[in-house]
């Protein structure tokens, strides 16, 4: 096969890998570029998630002083769990069950324990993760369908950077000689778009492919009950380890805030973001963190009666597969260090995109293009004329 | 190709299908738009916001204290790696709340306290157990429900299955019970 011809081939797989799909495709990435500042668009609208400082000395209130302040303020309130996000502008988020048996999540200002607001029953964050991570296909025996149709895109993101480089000949010059031109028609705009934009993403779609197609592999292992976690599965809290009291009296358990300093005491590094509290009477006090790999979470689990700690899940408790295949969600999210990574995944998310789209104009002008001096040809000439249903064996892709 | 196809114009069928073929995927949108009536269903089942369970079973009396039970799903029990799966959601009598210490969900009724079943994770107001269902569950099988007090005192009762489950009933008929 001649170069010329070879490279054809490229560019024709290269159209074919999304054409078919681009609409799919392109919700898939709306929605992802969405979902990755979801959080930030619900700041945004609703001032209830907001940690609005009481005053400019005002100091952040512990776990158990928040939790006070709640159990003050709604006594029959019952916390699940509790959790800081990373940004020092959100409220804390807590679970909480209310006596008509809702279970909801609440914001509470971390500087004050005031309870601010209830999630309301439509989560923005919630509604668009899972429309671009399952296409809202519901779960009911393993992984829904909706996950594999949207995590199989991972493999034709990843053969479309590949063709893409291939097709485009010495691309790595176009960061040197970056060229967009805007006065040439459509055509050559959207094309010049594709081609600068793709150059420039190249890290990012290779991210996000690889990471999408982990997604698969996840949901393969798991449907096929393959595990490859080190995660130790704790036994409940023995029977003998739970003091009896008498009738109507609760086994006292020790303070929150203690069991978080045994905690972070014993197990240097751990950090705790957020507390689970016992869903049983014979279950663990949960607390857990980043430790110094911002892509992970150490957690650990702590008798509430005693502050014995009964297992620890850590950093150096995980094996090397695993730093790579637990630093994939947030990888892919781009929710890991703050405000400004979440960014600049919104704003490639935003280009590929547009990507998608620049690619389906390209080849709607193409084909019209090619159609059109098709017809004519057929007019002139009455012999044979070649079939090209693509109307792409006139293009010159990267042979500029 | 045929070159027929080339030479003569194209029928108008063909035309259209060359057309509009790259964009048939835009219908696959009608698939978060269908299941869009389920996805919010099933986040007020999981807020509460659409009561304890898609079916209530009602109050059971247990002892000097008793519990709201409610199946999770009207449905038949779901499979999974250790055997199918019937999920249960319950509420406490509000008088007990502070009494019990722990509640068991069992088919069939325990021998002792250390045999009770599968414990309801969550609190007092709302809290669920996944009930394994066994191979050879019989149709007049029995739903029992253990309370323990937190001084130890132990209290019992049932429910018929076909009382608890209607759902799983008829999957156990469909099955076959196994003798």
């Amino acid at each position: 096969m001649s170069k010329k011809s070879r490279s054809k081939l490229w560019f024709l797989v290269h159209s074919w890998l999304a054409l078919p799909i681009w609409f799919f495709v392109l919700i898939v990435c709306v929605t992802g570029t969405l979902a990755v500042v979801s959080q930030e668009i619900v700041w945004l609208a609703n001032p209830d998630i907001r940690a609005s400082k009481p005053s400019d000395d005002a100091e952040l209130l512990s776990y158990e002083q928040v939790i006070k302040a709640m159990n003050r303020a709604e006594p029959q309130t019952i916390v699940k769990s509790l959790s800081r996000p990373d940004e020092s502008h959100f409220a804390l988020t807590s679970n909480v069950a209310y006596p008509d048996g809702r279970t909801v999540e609440v914001f509470v200002n971390p500087y004050t324990g005031v309870i601010q607001g209830i999630a309301p029953a439509f989560d923005f964050q919630q509604f668009t993760r899972a429309l671009h991570g399952w296409w809202l296909v519901p779960f009911t025996n393993g992984f829904s369908w909706g996950w594999y149709l949207v995590s199989l895109l991972g493999l034709p993101l990843l053969a479309s950077l590949v063709t893409g480089l291939v097709v485009y000949k010495r691309f790595w010059k176009g960061f040197f000689k970056p060229t967009l031109r805007f006065n040439h028609g459509a055509r050559i705009f959207w094309g010049d778009f594709h081609r600068l934009s793709g150059i420039w993403s190249i890290w990012f779609i290779a991210v996000i492919s690889i990471t999408g197609t982990w997604f698969l592999i996840q949901a393969i292992l798991f449907d096929n009950q393959i595990s490859i976690s080190s995660e130790p599965i704790v036994p409940v809290i023995t029977r003998d380890k739970v003091p009896l009291s008498s009738p109507g009296v609760r086994a006292p358990m020790i303070p929150l805030d203690e069991a978080i300093d045994i905690a972070t005491q014993r197990i240097p590094g751990l950090e705790a973001s957020f507390v689970s509290l016992p869903a049983t009477a014979y279950s663990h006090l949960m607390i857990g963190g980043r430790g110094w790999y911002p892509l992970m979470y150490q957690t650990a689990q702590i008798n509430p009666y005693n502050g014995e700690i009964a297992a620890s899940h850590l950093l150096s408790d995980r094996s090397g597969l695993e730093f790579v295949t637990e630093s994939m969600r947030p990888l892919h999210t781009g929710d890991f260090g703050g405000l400004w990574i979440k960014m600049i995944w919104f704003f490639f998310g935003l280009v590929l995109s547009m990507m998608v789209l620049s690619g389906l104009l390209i080849w709607s002008k193409r084909t019209a293009l090619a159609t059109l001096n098709a017809l004519k040809r057929s007019a002139k000439v009455r012999r044979q004329p070649q079939e090209n249903p693509l109307g792409l064996a006139e293009t010159t892709e990267g042979n500029r | 190709m045929n070159k027929a196809t080339t030479i003569n114009p194209p029928s108008p069928l063909r035309a259209f299908w060359l057309k509009w073929r790259f964009h048939i995927n835009i219908l696959l949108i009608l698939v978060p738009l269908g299941f869009m009536p389920k996805y919010f269903a099933d986040a007020a089942l999981f807020r509460g916001d659409s009561g304890l369970g898609e079916r209530e079973i009602g109050e059971v009396q247990v002892g000097p204290w008793s519990v709201k039970l409610a199946e999770l799903r009207n449905e038949a029990p779901r499979p999974d790696p250790a055997g199918p799966m019937k999920s249960f959601n319950a509420a406490l009598c509000a008088t007990c709340i502070d009494q019990v210490k722990a509640t068991y969900l069992r088919i069939g009724k325990p021998r002792s306290l250390r045999a009770a079943g599968v414990i309801f994770f969550g609190t007092p107001y709302r809290m669920g157990a996944m009930l394994p269902i066994p191979e050879r569950t019989p149709l007049d099988a029995e739903v029992w429900i253990t309370m323990e007090g937190w001084d130890g005192a132990m209290h019992q009762a049932s429910v018929p299955l076909s009382q608890a489950s209607p759902a799983t009933i008829d999957w156990l008929k469909k099955r076959g019970v196994k003798p």
